[in-house]
């Protein structure tokens, strides 16, 4: 059976391979992407099942990348996790608004963005009864 | 005087006008009077157009003496202001300068040169006041900015060693001995404090640039106090220090941000632990004091080694640092009790601190206590008196899972916000969460409007946030809408006790709304 692939968006090539110890580690599949442009294309290609998303991005930021996903018909459904330095107070409703389903700000407790990580999976995901 | 400069003359005695002119014309034939005699139609001109100077008489037929130019440099704040007066009044002339008139000239002694100094000192020390605010302003700008892009940049190496000492931590890249263990732990407690500091330095920041947001509603205070205990309790027990809890029962709902309030007693009680020695003990109380039956008090004493006067002048000073700390290892920034006292002040209460060198500290404050009938005063009454009636709207939103998601706190918040951008928020009410059930969350809006127009903004709810992906997959909404009638206007009771009588009412059918929660 496959695993879940989530694709993580972040400028900071150390957190992206942090994030993917953490994550393949909770027997999930990551995929990467390190700009707004590349964001899209590599989402495309490999159809995540989830997105965690920065939002200071070079080659359009975070907010972009929440517009082109939302717009795009095979990538609308996809759940993004907004994982940003940015403060909650100016962004939080922003990003949300935008259509995210979740916003972090780093650093982020990684029990409570696994067990965002599990609730945002589609439901039809056999990989939500894999032991975390 | 410069061409163009436009003067507008309040004056309302036409020999002393005429008189004023002939001075200007001969100063300077190129400027621009404008006279007139009343006050009133003074204000009006300088809303209409702000001249470069205003020459005022204090003694007008619609305004006397120092109101005059009160009212004046309220208007028009920017315009440079001088006074013509009849007499010659030394205590009257150093008011008016210190409240930020620019000149005060007696009419017998006024020559041309005399008064066209006056105005042209006047106009160019208005410019410069103006300017170095807007210097200011620009420096304060620019401070907030670098410390706010500075907070946000230390947070991406943060993040990073957060990350890979708990992959370390966790076993992820192989087995550690105890002690290597340990000494990460040590590194990840250091993470957090860290954390913590960036925290408070963006939160001063916002705090000086007045914006940080409160959210008030109507809380247990004495519960916030046991949770904020309860998660220093590790720290207290750490450094061996007593942390104990004494509290008024009867104190009433309180309203204030739980988070903010939080935060508050978060800090106040670190720091009573930090000063206070080993085997030394901490006490968070809450009580009621007769004379302010307003308001809640709340204090946290310590045994530590108090503080000097000189120091409790300064202590909520920004970046204040007692020189005389017993622990320099635990020095922080200096912004804790700065920001609490921004956060107090906020919900419109008072802190203080109460000490003795040598027999510990006490630091106070207070918060209102909640009132519906305050709250909802603009919404039932009109032109002084009660309306007929109002909608009370009930919002429920019901997880659809049990537990509900992790996120679901943050779905009911944004589901407010665009509740709150539903309704007109000078004429209607999103009344406090008064408390929620297990099973969902339930808010209601007091509406100054009928049911049929409540049925549009019902409408309007339920449109946008079912247009939110995020609140659709999460939970279901249901809206409903029940009238108030409000006591009758011929009843002859004060106006205070009837609105505080419908608050009762309203409450009462808020409360049984919420005991009768639909099931999903």
């Amino acid at each position: 059976m496959d695993k879940p692939k989530i694709l993580i968006v972040d400028d900071d090539s150390n957190l992206r391979r942090a994030l993917k110890i953490r994550l393949r580690a909770n027997h999930y599949d990551t995929v990467q992407a390190s700009d707004g442009y590349s964001a899209i294309a590599v989402a495309q290609k490999e159809q995540p099942n989830l997105i965690i998303l920065d939002l200071g991005l070079p080659a359009g930021d975070g907010f972009v990348v929440l517009e082109r996903l939302r717009d795009s018909d095979t990538l609308s459904s996809i759940p993004v996790i907004v994982l940003t330095a940015r403060d909650p107070q100016s962004n939080k409703q922003k990003t949300l608004q935008a259509g995210a389903t979740a916003f972090f700000q780093k650093p982020v407790d990684n029990g409570e963005l696994l067990a965002v990580i599990r609730e945002s999976l589609p439901n039809t995901w056999p990989g939500k009864a894999l032991p975390s | 005087m410069n061409n163009g400069h436009t003067v507008l003359l309040i004056e309302d005695n036409p020999g002393d006008a005429d008189l004023v002119r002939l001075r200007l014309v001969e100063g300077d034939s190129a400027v621009n009077v404008s006279c007139v005699t009343r006050l009133e139609d003074g204000l009006a001109s300088m809303a209409k157009e702000p001249p470069s100077v205003v020459l005022l008489d204090l003694n007008l037929p619609d305004s006397r003496g120092a109101d005059t130019f009160r009212k004046v440099l309220e208007k028009a704040p920017g315009v440079p202001v001088v006074i013509l007066s009849g007499q010659d009044d030394v205590a009257l002339a150093m008011k008016a300068l210190h409240q930020g008139v620019q000149d005060y000239l007696v009419k017998g002694d006024i020559t041309s040169n005399h008064l066209e100094r006056a105005m042209r000192y006047a106009i160019e020390r208005q410019a410069l006041l103006r300017s170095l605010e807007m210097s200011r302003q620009q420096q304060l700008e620019f401070k907030n900015q670098f410390l706010s892009h500075v907070s946000h940049e230390l947070r991406t190496p943060l993040t990073c060693i957060h990350q890979f000492v708990t992959i370390l931590m966790d076993g992820l890249a192989g087995d550690l001995n105890p002690d290597q263990h340990d000494h990460l732990g040590t590194v990840l407690k250091s993470v957090h404090q860290l954390q913590a500091m960036i925290r408070d330095l963006l939160e001063a920041t916002r705090a000086e640039s007045g914006k940080i947001r409160i959210e008030q509603r109507c809380i247990t205070i004495n519960d916030l106090i046991q949770q904020a205990t309860s998660m220093m309790a590790p720290t207290a027990k750490e450094k061996q220090v007593g942390l104990g809890i004494r509290l008024d029962s009867r104190i009433p709902f309180v309203y204030a941000d739980p988070d903010r309030v939080l935060q508050i007693l978060i800090n106040l009680i670190d720091n009573a632990i930090k000063f206070t020695p080993p085997e030394g003990s901490v006490l968070v109380k809450t009580y009621m004091v007769g004379a302010d039956p307003n308001m809640a008090y709340l204090s946290i004493s310590d045994t530590g080694s108090g503080i000097s006067p000189e120091a409790k002048a300064l202590i909520f000073e920004r970046l204040y640092q007692d020189p005389n700390s017993v622990d320099h290892n635990r020095a922080g920034l200096g912004l804790g009790l700065f920001i609490a006292k921004e956060l107090v002040e906020l919900h419109s209460g008072r802190i203080w601190v109460a000490s003795e060198i040598g027999d510990g500290s006490t630091f106070s404050f207070t918060l209102p206590l909640y009132s519906l009938a305050k709250l909802l005063f603009p919404v039932i009454t009109y032109e002084g008196r009660l309306r007929d009636s109002i909608v009370l709207i009930k919002v429920e939103l019901t997880p659809l899972s049990n537990p509900p998601r992790t996120n679901w706190k943050d779905i009911c918040q944004q589901a407010m916000d665009t509740l709150r951008r539903c309704i007109y928020l000078d004429k209607d009410l999103l009344l406090p969460v008064m408390g929620n059930t297990k099973t969902s969350d339930t808010s209601f809006v007091a509406a100054s409007t009928n049911l049929e127009l409540a049925e549009v903004m019902m409408k309007r709810i339920r449109e946008q946030l079912g247009a939110n992906a995020g609140f659709t997959t999460a939970g279901v909404l249901r809206v409903s809408a029940t009238a108030v009638r409000l006591p009758s206007r011929e009843d002859g009771k004060p106006l205070e006790e009837l609105v505080q009588a419908v608050a009762e009412q309203i409450t009462e059918m808020a409360t049984l709304a919420l005991a009768v929660q639909t099931s999903p």
